[in-house]
């Protein structure tokens, strides 16, 4: 009888305690999916981390409708990417107070594009459209100092549970280092080597591991036009290029034309969106893995 | 004792009149300067209130009265500007959260406030009707100015032009109005809210209009030149930001040079509020910080001098009544000397006669005393509501 007392009350405390904990969970909500993958591994069973863009979709020019920013405004903490990523964030109304720009510790590191625009009216003078690149993570030093900046922001939410956010942050940061001394070997087997992008969203990787890299505005899902390929021409007359890196599988006949160049293609995700299958960092292995094998074609030939 | 006193009511319904004169007179002055104490102490608590919600203003160095005042009350005197770095500053010490204001647009003869969506929740305020700011361009009305303007979600509002004769200037923005937010009894019941950027929409540091660069239409293109294309004066501006042209609203240049009129510094605790304040302690420093409460208790001290002038009027009006009654009790006696008289040779004691006069004076005091009380207890019941009228308006 006693025993069976016990049961009961242990499944009592157990519901409890379960639902308190779950009352308990920060709520976070993040601009893109590399930072809803360092929330959830820093916060482990502490946070519910949503990132609420469609999975279909660029979160860096996505526009939330009313009812997401409202649950954005909602949230207990809001990760931004910060460099200009999310333009909608400029344009709608949230708590600074719970936003956290996890490169802002890092900008004087980013990168302006080169392909300013301006356009002038009125008394002002021309205004430069400059942009910055806005792809930090996939420098992965910056993407660890980005977890960092998660990893601070949950410790002041949640101080009592400080050491388990460092702790989970010290083994993703490990993973982090794992990747950046990969990819810093792949490249060493053949430095400085022409490489094409097919759209300006490596300049953090570029400039970390010192890839020779052009950037083209090619998208996978689009066969390029005409003009596109005179300018791809025109720009392998002085970057001669046997190699473009791709944020998606292209389009046959995309791969198609550059063979006919002699140029061959290699997928490499900026996972700013949820990936189908597995999470950041198996992505970013596979994106390795496939930089491996280019790399190695590349210096075998 | 009790025939002295049966004797002197008798006495004093007799002389209704005289007693009532009497019985008015001791009562207002008395009510008078009580009632003057309730509500000073009252507008003093009132003005003090919002202050002391209100644990640092960061500002541009000038006045601080004009910094605490445009920021608290959102009085018409624009202070200094600065500009977003120093809430940037703020918010890279980690010591406080900082709530920047940008109090200098007015619509309909109400003050806009750009802030962000912090404030709402420093404040304690709540939506009653529609929601809270979501898009630029959005606005979220005060209760009063709901009222006064008879506006509600879905209508609109269009900024004040600052200066009736710059033709060339910003075009008026007119600003959706989303919300209405519940009574607070305060300077919010009487603004119009905005995001902090369509405050700088409305100034014109941020903008909507055809993409220059993509338009066909070639009368709107004065040159192009390199990456740049300039524009001329047919350049159409949106005067309105909805879902359509939100996207073509653009900042130019970096955002944390834009001005703004204050940031509200609430520190995570004292620590971190005593130690945001030494970091403004550099005489080279551009901004001041400030504590409201100091700089409005400040101002009141001076307001309420006046007091002293009040409460030196009400003593003299009140020996001058005092003497007045001795006067009128005096008389009485005079003219009631036959009365006495007549009383004594029934074979009254003298003492008896004095106790008889002494319970006419108790009873009038008593009454006095009764109606003074109750108007006491009007006027402080009714002291924070009339205050609030006179101070919110």
């Amino acid at each position: 009888m006693n025993f069976v007392r016990l049961m009961i009350l242990g499944v009592l405390l157990s519901v409890l305690s379960t639902s308190v904990f779950a009352a308990d969970r920060l709520t976070i909500y993040t601009v893109n999916y590399p930072l809803a993958y360092f929330a959830e591994r820093i916060g482990g069973e502490q946070v519910k981390v949503v990132f609420p863009a469609p999975v279909d979709i660029d979160p860096a020019y996505w526009m939330p409708d009313q009812k997401t920013i409202a649950s954005y405004q909602k949230a207990d903490l809001i990760l931004l990417n910060g460099a200009n990523y999310a333009k909608w964030v400029g344009k709608v109304s949230l708590p600074c107070g719970k936003m956290i720009d996890t490169s802002r510790k890092f900008k004087d590191r980013y990168i302006v594009t080169k392909d300013v625009s301006t356009h002038s009216h009125g008394a002002e003078g021309a205004h430069a459209h400059e942009s910055l690149a806005f792809t930090t993570w996939l420098d992965y030093s910056l993407a660890a100092e980005q977890a960092r900046a998660v990893a601070d922001a949950l410790g002041r939410k949640r101080p009592a549970l400080m050491k388990e956010f460092s702790r989970n942050f010290e083994s993703l940061k490990k993973d982090l280092i794992v990747l950046d001394s990969e990819i810093r070997r792949i490249v060493s087997t053949a430095p400085g080597i022409p490489l094409l992008a097919s759209h300006p969203v490596y300049d953090y990787l570029a400039r970390r591991y010192d890839l020779n890299l052009k950037s083209l505005h090619w998208e996978p899902d689009e066969v390029p036009g005409h003009g596109q390929l005179a300018e791809l021409r025109k720009l392998l007359e002085t970057h001669p290029a046997i190699m473009m890196i791709w944020e998606g599988e292209p389009l046959q006949e995309s791969q198609d034309e550059l063979s006919s160049m002699g140029i061959k293609g290699l997928v490499f995700s900026p996972c700013a969106n949820a990936p189908d299958e597995g999470d950041f960092l198996t992505v970013m292995k596979d994106n390795l893995k496939g930089l491996q094998n280019a790399y190695v074609n590349q210096t075998s030939q | 004792m009790i025939d002295s006193l049966y004797l002197a009511w008798q006495y004093i319904r007799f002389n209704r009149i005289k007693t009532i004169i009497l019985v008015t007179s001791i009562t207002l002055i008395a009510v008078l300067p009580l009632s003057l104490e309730i509500l000073l102490s009252e507008s003093e608590r009132q003005l003090l209130a919002r202050a002391e919600s209100t644990p640092l203003l960061v500002g541009a160095k000038g006045s601080a009265l004009d910094l605490a005042m445009n920021s608290l009350y959102f009085d018409d005197e624009v202070p200094e500007l600065m500009t977003m770095a120093a809430a940037n500053r703020i918010y890279d010490t980690e010591l406080a959260l900082p709530i920047p204001l940008y109090v200098r647009f007015q619509t309909r003869g109400h003050p806009i406030v750009g802030t962000t969506f912090d404030y709402f929740d420093f404040r304690g305020l709540t939506i009653e009707k529609g929601q809270s700011l979501t898009l630029l361009g959005d606005c979220v009305l005060g209760a009063k100015i709901a009222v006064e303007l008879g506006l509600e979600p879905g209508e609109s509002l269009v900024s004040s032009p600052e200066n009736l004769f710059d033709l060339a200037g910003v075009y008026p923005l007119k600003m959706r109005v989303v919300g209405v937010l519940a009574p607070s009894h305060s300077a919010d019941d009487l603004a119009a809210f905005v995001d902090l950027k369509t405050a700088w929409v409305i100034q014109g540091l941020g903008h909507g209009h055809q993409d220059v660069t993509r338009t066909r239409d070639r009368s709107v293109i004065l040159k192009r030149e390199g990456g740049n294309v300039a524009a001329n004066a047919k350049l159409f501006h949106y005067t309105e930001i909805d879902a359509e042209n939100l996207d073509s609203f653009h900042f130019h240049g970096d955002t944390s040079i834009y001005p703004v009129t204050a940031v509200i510094a609430v520190p995570h605790d004292d620590k971190s509020g005593t130690l945001l304040r030494g970091r403004y302690l550099n005489s080279e420093d551009l901004e001041q910080i400030i504590q409201p409460a100091e700089v409005i208790d400040g101002l009141l001290q001076n307001i309420f001098r006046i007091r002293t002038v009040l409460d030196a009027v009400i003593a003299i009006v009140g020996l001058a009544t005092i003497l007045t009654m001795i006067l009128v009790f005096t008389l009485s006696l005079r003219l009631r000397q036959r009365e006495i008289q007549t009383i004594f040779k029934l074979g009254c004691r003298k003492a008896t006669i004095a106790r008889m006069l002494s319970a006419e004076i108790v009873i009038i005091l008593l009454a006095s005393s009764l109606l003074c009380a109750v108007a006491i207890g009007v006027v402080d019941g009714y002291a924070e509501e009339l205050v609030r009228s006179l101070l919110v308006g």
